[in-house]
């Protein structure tokens, strides 16, 4: 099939040309490294350049004693104010209902009498066995909120859990040691690179016993290139998908394409050669870029291979298709550049390329669901993140799928159209 | 009835206001060069994109060894060569692979393919410099290069839309000949150029195209006959702010001048018997105080036919 040479010619020449090799690979490995680099040098917090933040969640405090109003403290502290905005209500209810409508990424639930059945009361033997538990909810539908939420508390909770471990501990004790949760604050990141164990965790309701948890238990590290390459990757396949559609304009205007035209070969097979052209090439990339980011960055990018591959393929096919619509829209190559640059770069911000869209807020929020990138983005991260299978991104397949059909097949018929004069 | 190859009946075209081919008619025959002749603009592009099957004729037919552009398209296309204008080439990739990729755009694979290639490398001269990138190639490699990939897959008609264009003598000449002896060994060529100098050399007949029409086509011979006796006289002149229009209406005052125009500081006149009159020419000039620079005098050529039917001069 003429077809496949046509995009074969295409591939291999874009992979001979350095300078489009760097736009393929190098630009997307190093802007996430540097990206990546700042997200973990983030500390306390403090800093306003933390990529994520707003991270809604509520408090269902129904203790009256110190340790209730510790997590408290801790919660809503200067430390933890750009990352997180903690409400506060007293249904637990109603806090999960919001979960469910989408208002909150978690509800952290602390019962009546929390305090009192974990602390000693003054001149008891300290023998009874004491124990209780905080239960925290998170949102199923999010990727990275609820571990950053689900971080917070567990560190929280393993700072308590240390103080009464120890002997002799008082209230007074535990409040004052609660200023130790001060420097604990300062090594948010490696806690946010807490790699939390899928197989542990059920993620509808985790229920947290302060008895359970140890501090330095050997945890993987939850890395934020697992949200930052697939995040550059979407974003410059994009940009590679524009340019590769662009190509057709550009053998037009060299003379290529009307040659191709002289040959006896069908208009549609030239069409269709170019856009698969342009496709192996997005697929060629994020594989490659997939490979180079396990081996440099230690990422995993789950251990669904076959969801790996369907959510990688969509993608292109989607954005191949995407880019080549715009693409026969353009008057000429200069029109079409500019607007695939402004289409990528809006589209991966609203889509969730540089901050997870699950913390966008409503309209956004909806807006953000007619892009690509965000489907792709909740597709990936349900892998690389969630440690998803193939049956966690059946939605996003297919959205994807149905984008790219749609799409590809426009593009496909409006080329020709252009074309036959 | 003669061994018709090429038979185009009537071609029009045009693009929204601009009727780019107006009632072009003309048939080759078998083994001929037929050239087509004419100024920047005149159609010639346009006319070889409907024989091609890449434009369609907005009205009219063309057949090429009997398959019609407009139903046969398929069949058109194999039966021609086409060497655009333009250098169509990948300019990354080496020559070979751009015959390798054009090749099997005509459908040749394999063993055959890799005999082509070499054979049409041997043609372009390029055998030894085949693997170089194509973007390193001069301009007149790359010109031969792209006469090469429309001899790829061995048609019965070349179409060669003006292949000599920006190339130094020495790869015009070398294409020149190459011209000649492909139509030795057989093949049909259709020749476009504005160059009246190979026009006059390689042509079995030659087409005069202006304003989208054929306005004369012949032998060479036949069409020099057709402007009768008339020289035309090429005087060079000093660029020193004559008053060109006063001295080109002077001189065409004079008896047995039949058209004088000025162009680039060169008068071109188109005279009864030149000798008779050159005395009388130089001294209209010496009186509007011009100086003369070279005087030429050519027999009836294309140049004057194409002056004695325009008007014009045959230039960019
Ligand atoms: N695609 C096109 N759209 C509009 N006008 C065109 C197009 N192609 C050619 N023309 C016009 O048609 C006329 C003939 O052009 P062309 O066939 O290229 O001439 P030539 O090859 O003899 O220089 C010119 O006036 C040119 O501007
Ligand atoms: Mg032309």
């Amino acid at each position: 099939m003429k077809s496949l040479q046509i995009a074969w010619k295409d591939t291999l020449t874009r992979f001979r040309d350095w300078k489009a090799l760097v736009g393929l690979l190098g630009a997307p490995l190093i802007i996430s490294t540097l990206i990546g680099l700042a997200f973990g040098n983030i500390g306390g917090l403090g800093g306003t350049e933390a990529p994520i933040s707003n991270i809604e969640m509520i408090l269902v405090n129904q203790d009256a004693g110190d340790l209730g109003a510790n997590y408290e403290e801790v919660l809503t502290s200067e430390g933890l104010q750009d990352l997180l905005n903690v409400r506060q209500m007293n249904d637990l209810e109603a806090a999960r209902a919001e979960i469910e409508a989408g208002n909150a990424r978690g509800v952290l639930f602390i019962p009546a009498g929390f305090s009192d059945a974990l602390i000693p009361e003054e001149g008891s033997t300290g023998e009874e066995a004491m124990s209780g538990s905080v239960e925290l909810y998170l949102d199923p539908a999010a990727n990275i909120s609820p571990f950053i939420i689900q971080s917070i508390v567990e560190q929280i909770t393993a700072g308590a859990n240390t103080i009464l471990l120890a002997a002799g501990v008082t209230a007074d004790q535990i409040v004052e040691q609660a200023e130790l949760l001060g420097p604990a604050m300062e090594n948010l990141a490696p806690v946010l690179t807490a790699e939390l164990q899928p197989e542990n965790f059920d993620f509808s309701s985790q229920k947290l016993t302060l008895n359970k948890i140890e501090v330095g238990e050997a945890r993987e590290s939850f890395s934020p290139f697992a949200f930052f390459i697939p995040g550059m990757a979407v974003f410059f396949l994009m940009f590679s998908m524009f340019d590769g559609s662009r190509s057709i304009l550009l053998e037009e205007s060299r003379g290529t394409l009307p040659r191709l035209m002289t040959t006896p070969t069908p208009i549609w097979q030239i069409i269709l050669g170019k856009m698969g052209g342009t496709f192996m090439t997005g697929l060629l990339q994020f594989t490659i870029l997939v490979i180079a980011s396990t081996l440099i960055f230690g990422i995993s990018w789950g251990s669904s291979i076959p969801g790996l591959i369907t959510v990688v393929v969509l993608t292109v096919f989607a954005a191949s298709g995407l880019g080549a619509l715009l693409t026969v829209f353009a008057r000429n190559e200069t029109q079409a550049s500019i607007v695939g640059s402004a289409v990528s770069l809006v589209f991966g911000a609203l889509g969730g390329s540089f901050f997870p869209a699950e913390n966008f807020s409503g309209v956004i929020n909806v807006i953000s669901k007619f892009t690509l990138n965000r489907w792709a983005m909740q597709g990936l991260t349900t892998l690389t993140i969630r440690q998803g299978g193939f049956n966690d991104i059946l939605l996003e397949a297919g959205i994807l799928g149905a984008i790219g059909l749609v799409t590809f097949s426009l593009a496909l018929w409006a080329f020709q159209r252009r074309f036959v004069k | 009835m003669t061994d018709t190859i090429l038979h185009a009946e009537n071609l029009h075209k045009s693009f929204d206001e601009i009727n780019a081919v107006n009632g072009v008619s003309f048939e080759i025959q078998r083994g001929e060069i037929l050239s087509l002749l004419g100024p920047n603009g005149a159609g010639k592009t346009t006319t070889i994109s409907m024989l091609s099957g890449l434009l369609k004729p907005t009205q009219g037919q063309a057949y090429i060894d009997g398959h019609s552009v407009l139903s046969d398209a398929e069949a058109v296309k194999q039966t021609i060569g086409v060497v655009p204008q333009e250098i169509a080439l990948y300019p990354t990739l080496s020559a070979r692979e751009n015959l390798a990729f054009w090749g099997k755009m005509y459908g040749l694979r394999g063993s055959y393919l890799q005999e082509r290639i070499a054979a049409v490398l041997e043609v372009a001269g390029l055998a030894e410099r085949a693997d170089a990138k194509v973007e390193t190639y001069s301009g007149g490699m790359k010109r031969r290069i792209n006469i090469a990939v429309g001899l790829l897959h061995q048609p019965k008609v070349l179409y060669m839309d003006e292949p000599t264009v920006g190339i130094d003598p020495q790869s015009r000449r070398r294409i020149l000949d190459t011209v000649m002896e492909l139509n030795q060994s057989g093949l049909t060529v259709l020749y476009t150029t504005h160059y009246m100098e190979e026009a006059e050399e390689l042509s079995n007949r030659i087409g005069i195209i202006d304003h989208g029409q054929l306005i004369a086509l012949g032998s060479q011979s036949e069409l020099t006959k057709t402007v009768g006796e008339f020289d035309i006289v090429r005087i060079g002149l000093e660029p020193d702010g004559l008053d060109y229009a006063a001295l080109s209406a002077a001189l065409q005052k004079i008896a047995g001048v039949n058209q004088a125009l000025i162009e680039d500081d060169e008068l071109i006149l188109q005279a009864q018997e030149a000798n008779a009159v050159l005395s009388k020419i130089v001294s209209t000039i010496d009186k509007a105080n011009g100086r003369i620079r070279s005087i030429k005098i050519e027999e009836p050529n294309l140049e004057a036919v194409f002056l004695h039917l325009t008007g014009r001069a045959l230039r960019d």
